[in-house]
């Protein structure tokens, strides 16, 4: 199975007097939801770059399936906190886009984009003008625009940062049945701990000064949800709750040192 | 007793009420904040600086000479736009010109463009470009008038030429900006999505910049109408700046005034159809 690994990795942007992240390592299957916790300037976001391909690390080195990242690549597609969409753009001509610059032909594009609008239930936006939008919805039509690269591994820098708490949950739900349905790797950076807990099958918690990980466990929630346990049942749980003080603690700690 | 009161009170309110009693607060009109709209001032600016223009004329505190009445003007308009003045009509002359700014302004944009691209995605381009553009952006048309009439000769490539070179710096310096002010996430979107540096650049970069070429060529178009008379002061036979400058210099100056009129609401509607350009080119612009 192909796996993303990244190996004693070292970011260090010039100009900087300390390097954004030291040797650290972190391997994603196929069937991972890796999230990356912690404060701000922990590197989470250096490390989702290196992965995708957009920051060369100064030492360690990233695969993916055993090949060297030295670019950004269709295998891992990128989802940004601000939608990054192209407003010239109509939504399904957006989700096409991957298509368009393999020079798939317009009726299959936009039959395929239509098929991943559904999958995000935005069945029947496929007109619309981004900024007629609401901002859950523009972040859909990203991960649509994402799934139509076909790609092995999703990278999502806090995908969900910029949404109202409510829309949120939604879309937390709706990330996992995404993740079930399309077989692909993912690697997300976010700040919210219940957000870390509902989605992971993986968190990593990362400490400042530089980024370095300081806790990683493997957590069952999501494979529960994706098992057909409802949400709310799950985040009800003790032991979710157990598992909630003893992230934030974790990424307190990291705070101490 | 209590029941007939009950039935009154709102009997009795209703009378007190009026007719706002049957709507509800909520449906009013929401209390205008101002009365006087931006609009209003300026169309009020104009008709006082007319009746000022018409007073001065008709009570002939200047010579007409020197400031011909607006009905001077005005009827000079007609003779001009019928019978002509040094030997074209105004249709002509205004044909001329437009002539003259578009072609300038199609020239401009096939080099500018480019060079502000250039600019915008490589540091080479921006070495290369950067200072030539600093270095042509302040020198007024008038300065290089006469080199270029050397160079080219008096023909119409000259005129065309000096307006271009006016526009030039606006074009690829709007295009500059709006290339290097193009979203970082977007690019990398478009990047991980498979995208080589080609396609970047024409289906992201380009488009992302298309507002800020279009503001450049709103500008750009400015610059060419200041720049016209300049162009036609030398060989010209025809163009609204040779009536202009034919006309002052037999003090006609009734035509003066009317060729500066009429290079004005020229430029307003040019300005008026680009806006409604943008709006339909470019509708996302200040929405996102």
């Amino acid at each position: 199975m192909t796996h993303l690994v990244l190996d004693k990795v070292s970011v260090h942007y010039d100009g900087q007097p300390a390097p954004a992240v030291e040797n650290v390592s972190i391997e994603i299957a196929k069937d991972d939801f890796v999230v990356l916790v912690g404060r701000s300037g922990c590197g989470k976001t250096s490390l989702l770059n290196v992965a995708a391909g957009l920051v060369e690390p100064v030492r360690g080195r990233a695969t993916i399936g055993g090949r060297p990242i030295t670019a950004p690549g269709s295998d891992r597609a990128v989802v940004f906190q601000n939608d990054a969409l192209f407003p010239w753009l109509t939504a399904r001509e957006n989700v096409a886009f991957a298509l368009r610059l393999r020079g798939v032909r317009a009726a299959e594009r936009a039959r395929t984009a239509d098929d991943l609008l559904a999958l995000v239930k935005l069945d029947g936006a496929g007109d619309k003008r981004i900024w007629e939008l609401s901002g859950g919805m523009r972040q859909r039509v990203g991960l649509a625009r994402a799934l139509a690269a076909e790609p092995q591994f999703l990278l999502l820098d806090e995908p969900l940062g910029a949404l109202d708490a409510l829309t949120r949950e939604r879309m937390q739900t709706m990330l996992l049945d995404l993740w079930t349905a399309s077989q692909v790797g993912v690697l997300m950076v976010t700040h919210g701990i219940d957000e870390a807990l509902v989605l992971a099958t993986r968190i990593i918690v990362l400490a400042p000064g530089p980024g370095r990980v300081v806790w990683s466990f493997e957590t069952g929630f999501s494979r529960r949800y994706a098992a057909g346990e409802a949400i709310r049942s799950i985040k009800a749980d003790p032991a979710f709750v157990a598992a909630r003080s003893e992230l934030t603690d974790a990424i307190f700690e990291g705070e101490a040192a | 007793m209590t029941i007939s009161s009950y039935t009154e009170r709102p009997q009795r309110s209703n009378i007190d009420d009026g007719a706002d009693a049957l709507s509800v607060p909520w449906s009013r009109p929401p209390p205008r904040r101002s009365r006087v709209s931006a609009r209003m001032v300026s169309a009020i600016t104009i008709l006082v600086v007319l009746a000022a223009w018409t007073v001065s004329a008709r009570l002939q505190l200047v010579s007409p000479v020197f400031l011909p009445s607006p009905v001077a003007v005005w009827n000079k308009f007609v003779v001009v736009a019928r019978d002509g003045f040094v030997d074209a009509t105004l249709a002509q002359h205004i044909a001329a010109s437009l002539w003259r700014v578009f072609a300038a302004l199609i020239a401009a944009v096939f080099v500018g463009v480019p060079i502000g691209l250039a600019i915008g995605v490589s540091t080479i381009g921006r070495g290369i470009f950067d200072p030539l553009l600093e270095f042509l952006r302040p020198i007024p048309p008038l300065a290089y008038l006469p080199l270029i009439i050397i160079w080219f000769g008096i023909g119409e490539p000259s005129k065309i030429l000096v307006i271009a070179i006016a526009m030039l710096a606006p074009v690829a310096l709007s295009t500059a900006s709006g290339v290097r002010g193009v979203s970082k996430d977007r690019i990398n979107a478009a990047r991980s999505l498979g995208a080589t540096r080609r396609q970047v650049i024409r289906q992201v970069i380009l488009p992302s910049a298309l507002p800020s070429i279009l503001t450049g060529l709103r500008i750009a178009l400015g610059a060419g109408w200041s720049t016209l008379v300049a162009a036609e002061l030398v060989a010209a036979t025809r163009g609204l700046g040779f009536m202009i400058q034919s006309a002052a210099q037999f003090l006609v100056t009734d035509v003066a005034v009317m060729g500066i009129l009429v290079i004005a609401a020229i430029a307003f509607v040019l300005e008026f159809i680009i806006r409604r350009i943008e709006r339909v080119l470019v509708p996302w612009a200040g929405r996102e």
